[in-house]
C-alpha cells in the first residue's frame, strides 16, 4: 500500500514541484535565529486572514443581501442559526484584530527598517494589502445595513463627490443609485465576498514570495547572507520548521486567548468594534446623533475633518495612506534598525506613534475647538515624520551595526 | 523567543499606555451624558442566570409593553425555553392570541393606527438594550414626572419630550419634580451653620419624588420591577449572552493550556540553537 502511495507521490512530484516548494518556502526556509515579538505579527495577520475567509464563507450562507432582509438576516444569524453568533462574532472581532495586528506589523516595519533595499517590493505589496484591507473593511461594514452602515457609507461615498468634474458621476457609479439602497448593498456584497478577497489573497501571495526571495529581516538590521556555511545556508539562521513554527505557535496561542476574551466577553469592544447605533436598522430619514468611523479608520477620518475643504481633506487623507508606499526612498539612513539609528529618528518615530494614536482617538469623539487644533497639529506631525525623513535620517549620527546576529 | 529588545519594550510600554487611554475614553462619555437632564445614567448590572427575574420581566413586558412594542426578531417558543417556563403555562398565561405557534416571531399586536395616536410608530424593542444600553433603559423607565404641558401629562428627564406615556404610572404612582433644601457644605467639608447653630441650606430643584400612596408599588418594588424588565430586554437583545459568557471561559482556558504547551515545546527546541 505504502509502496503504491510512494510511487504515486513521486509520479506527481516529477510533474509538480511539491517537495521543492515545500522545502524552499516552508520546512527548510532559513530565517534569522534572533528576532523578537515584533516579528510575530506577520504570521498572526495570515492567521486572521484565514479566520476571516472561513468565517466569512459560513456567514454568506444565511446572509441576505437585499435592502429588506440584510439587517434582519443578521439577527437571524444571531438567534436562529445554530452557533451563528459564534461565526458572526468571530468575523466582527476578526476584522478589528486584523487591523490591530497589521498596524503593529507596519509599525515593526518602521521600527526596524523592513522596507530598506532589497525589501522595497515586499513593503509595497504590504502597503497595497493594507489599502485593499481598508476597502474590504469598509464594504463589509455596510452589509449589516444598520444605521452606522448606512450613514458611514453615505459619508465615505460622498467623498467621491469632492473630486472635480467627474465627482458626481463617480459617486453615482459607485452607489449604483441616487441614494444608498439595496443596489448598493448587493454590489458591496459582491465586492466584499469575491473581488477583494481574491485581490487580498493574490497580494499576500506576492508579499510572501517576494519576502522569501530577499529573506526576512531582524531587529539588529544585520544581513545574515554575509556569513554562510558550507551548504550556503546563513550561519545566523534556523530552518522555518520546526523552530519558527513553534515560535509562531506561542504567539498564536497568546493571540487567540486575547481574541477569545474579546469575542466571548466584549464582542462590541465598548462600541469600538461594533458600534451601538449599528443595532438599529438603516433609516434614511434619521441621522444618528454622532457618526463615528470604526476605530481602525479613525486616524484618517480625523485628517479628513481637520481640513475644512472637502477636496483638500480627501487629498490629505489619501496622501496619508499613499505616503507609506514611498518610505523605502525616503529613508536615507545607512542602518536599518532603530537600535543603530540616531536620536532624531527615535524622536521622530515616537512623535509619529503618539500623533497617530491621538488622531485615532480624535476620530471617535465629537469636534471641539481644542480637538480641531489638536487634529491639525497631529496631522502635521504625521506628515512631517515622512517628509522630513530624508533629512533626519541622513544627517544623524548612527551607531555601527555588528557583523553577526 | 519573545525576548523583547530594550527599545522594543520601551515602545510597547508607550503604546499600551496610549491604547489604554484610547479605550478608557468611551464614545458616549465624551458627548455629554446619554441620560440628558437626568445626569449620569444609573448603573445596571444584568443577571441573565436569574430566571425568576427574567420571567417577571417577560411577564411585565408582555402585559404592559407588548401591546405597542413588538419584539420582531425573537420567537415565542425560544423565550419560553430560554426562560425555563413550561410551554403550556407560558402559552396559557402570556400569549393572548391563541393562533400563535411557538416558532412564530413576536411581531406585535399593534394596529396601523399607532402613528395617529402617538405621532410616531412605537419602535420595535428587540435590540433596544444594544443600541441604547441597559443603563439608559433602567434610568429612562424610572425618570417620568408629572408635566401638564405635555400631551399625556408626563415628561421624562432621560428623554425630554418623549412620545411615550408613562404606562407604568398606576404602579409607580405620581412622580413629580420637587425642590429640596440641601445643606451648604463649608470649606472644611462639614455642613455650614449660622450663629444659632442651625444648618444653612440652599434650595435645589429637579429631584424626582413619588407622591406617597398614589402607586400600587413602593419605590423598592417599582425599582425591582424595572430591574426585571430591563434584565429581560438585555436577554432579548442577545439571547445567547449568558451562554456566550459561559462557553467563553472554556475557550479561554483551552487557549491558555495551548499556549502553555506550545511554550514548553518551544523552549525544548530553543535549546538547539541558543546556548
Amino acid at each position: 500500500m505504502s509502496e503504491i502511495a510512494g510511487k504515486l507521490f513521486s509520479w506527481v512530484n516529477d510533474r509538480l514541484p511539491i517537495v521543492n516548494t515545500f522545502e524552499r518556502h516552508l520546512s527548510k526556509h532559513p530565517v534569522p535565529s534572533k528576532v523578537n515579538f515584533w516579528y510575530l505579527f506577520g504570521a498572526l495577520a495570515s492567521v486572521v486572514l484565514i479566520i476571516q475567509i472561513v468565517s466569512g464563507i459560513w456567514l454568506i450562507m444565511p446572509y441576505s443581501n437585499t435592502e429588506e432582509e440584510a439587517f434582519s438576516s443578521i439577527e437571524y444569524i444571531m438567534r436562529d442559526v445554530d452557533y451563528g453568533w459564534v461565526i458572526r462574532y468571530i468575523h466582527t472581532t476578526g476584522a478589528s484584530m486584523f487591523f490591530a495586528v497589521v498596524y503593529l506589523h507596519m509599525f515593526r516595519g518602521l521600527l526596524y527598517g523592513s522596507y530598506q533595499k532589497p525589501k522595497e517590493l515586499v513593503w509595497i505589496f504590504g502597503c497595497t494589502i493594507y489599502l485593499a484591507m481598508m476597502a474590504e473593511g469598509f464594504l463589509g461594514y455596510v452589509l449589516p445595513y444598520g444605521q452606522m452602515s448606512y450613514w458611514g457609507a453615505q459619508v465615505i461615498i460622498s467623498l467621491f463627490g469632492a473630486i472635480p468634474y467627474i465627482g458626481e458621476s463617480l459617486e453615482l457609479w459607485v452607489r449604483g443609485d441616487y441614494y444608498i439602497s439595496g443596489i448598493t448593498v448587493s454590489r458591496f456584497f459582491a465586492l466584499h465576498v469575491v473581488a477583494l478577497p481574491l485581490v487580498l489573497i493574490a497580494l499576500v501571495f506576492l508579499h510572501l514570495v517576494a519576502l522569501h526571495e530577499v529573506g526576512a529581516g531582524n531587529p539588529e538590521g544585520v544581513d545574515i547572507e554575509e556569513f554562510l556555511d558550507d551548504d550556503g545556508v546563513p550561519l545566523d539562521s534556523v530552518p522555518f520548521f520546526p523552530y519558527k513554527v513553534l515560535n509562531a505557535l506561542v504567539g498564536i496561542g497568546v493571540f487567540m486567548t486575547v481574541f477569545a476574551i474579546i469575542m466571548f466577553f466584549f464582542p462590541e469592544g465598548g462600541g469600538y468594534f461594533i458600534e451601538m447605533a449599528n443595532f438599529q436598522e438603516a433609516n434614511p430619514l434619521v441621522t444618528p446623533d454622532h457618526i463615528a468611523p470604526v476605530w481602525y479608520y479613525a486616524p484618517f477620518f480625523t485628517m479628513l475633518r481637520a481640513v475644512p475643504d472637502p477636496l483638500g481633506g480627501l487629498i490629505v487623507m489619501g496622501s496619508a495612506v499613499a505616503i507609506f508606499f514611498v518610505v523605502p526612498w525616503l529613508d536615507r539612513s545607512n542602518v536599518a534598525s532603530i537600535r543603530y539609528k540616531g536620536i532624531y529618528s527615535k524622536i521622530a518615530l515616537v512623535l509619529f506613534g503618539v500623533s497617530f494614536l491621538t488622531l485615532g482617538y480624535l476620530g471617535t469623539v465629537g469636534v471641539t475647538e481644542v480637538r480641531k487644533t489638536m487634529s491639525v497639529v497631529c496631522t502635521v506631525i504625521y506628515f512631517a515624520y515622512f517628509l522630513l525623513m530624508p533629512i533626519y535620517t541622513k544627517y544623524e549620527k548612527t551607531k555601527e551595526v555588528p557583523k553577526r546576529l | 523567543m519573545i525576548k523583547s529588545s530594550f527599545y522594543g519594550s520601551q515602545f510597547l510600554t508607550l503604546l499600551s499606555f496610549l491604547v489604554a487611554i484610547f479605550f478608557i475614553n468611551n464614545i458616549n462619555a465624551a458627548e455629554g451624558g446619554p441620560c440628558k437632564d437626568y445626569g449620569d445614567c444609573d448603573k445596571f448590572k444584568y443577571s441573565l442566570n436569574d430566571m425568576e427575574s427574567l420571567q417577571r420581566g417577560a411577564s411585565t413586558y408582555i402585559n404592559y409593553c407588548y401591546g405597542c412594542h413588538s419584539l420582531q426578531y425573537s420567537r415565542w417558543g425560544r423565550v419560553a425555553k430560554d426562560l425555563q417556563i413550561p410551554e403550556d403555562i407560558f402559552f396559557e398565561n402570556l400569549v393572548f392570541d391563541k393562533s400563535i405557534k411557538p416558532g412564530d416571531l413576536m411581531t406585535g399586536a399593534m394596529s396601523d393606527d399607532s402613528v395617529n395616536w402617538f405621532g410616531v410608530a412605537p419602535p420595535d424593542l428587540t435590540l433596544v438594550s444594544r443600541y441604547k444600553g441597559d443603563d439608559w433603559i433602567y434610568s429612562y423607565l424610572r425618570a417620568y414626572y408629572e408635566d401638564s404641558s405635555k400631551q399625556y401629562g408626563v415628561n421624562n428627564l432621560v428623554y425630554p419630550g418623549t412620545a411615550m406615556p408613562n404606562v407604568l404610572l398606576s404602579l409607580q404612582g405620581n412622580q413629580r419634580l420637587v425642590c429640596k433644601n440641601i445643606p451648604v457644605i463649608a470649606n472644611n467639608g462639614g455642613e455650614k451653620r449660622d450663629e444659632n447653630g442651625n444648618t444653612i441650606t440652599n434650595e435645589k430643584c429637579g429631584f424626582l419624588e413619588v407622591q406617597e400612596g398614589t402607586g400600587e408599588l413602593t419605590k423598592e418594588e417599582f425599582d425591582t420591577l424595572i430591574y426585571d424588565l430591563t434584565n429581560f430586554l438585555v436577554y432579548v437583545g442577545e439571547p445567547i449572552k449568558a451562554t456566550r459568557e459561559r462557553i467563553g471561559w472554556y475557550v479561554v482556558f483551552y487557549f491558555l493550556i495551548f499556549t502553555a504547551l506550545a511554550s514548553l515545546l518551544y523552549r525544548e527546541y530553543h535549546k538547539d540553537y541558543l546556548k
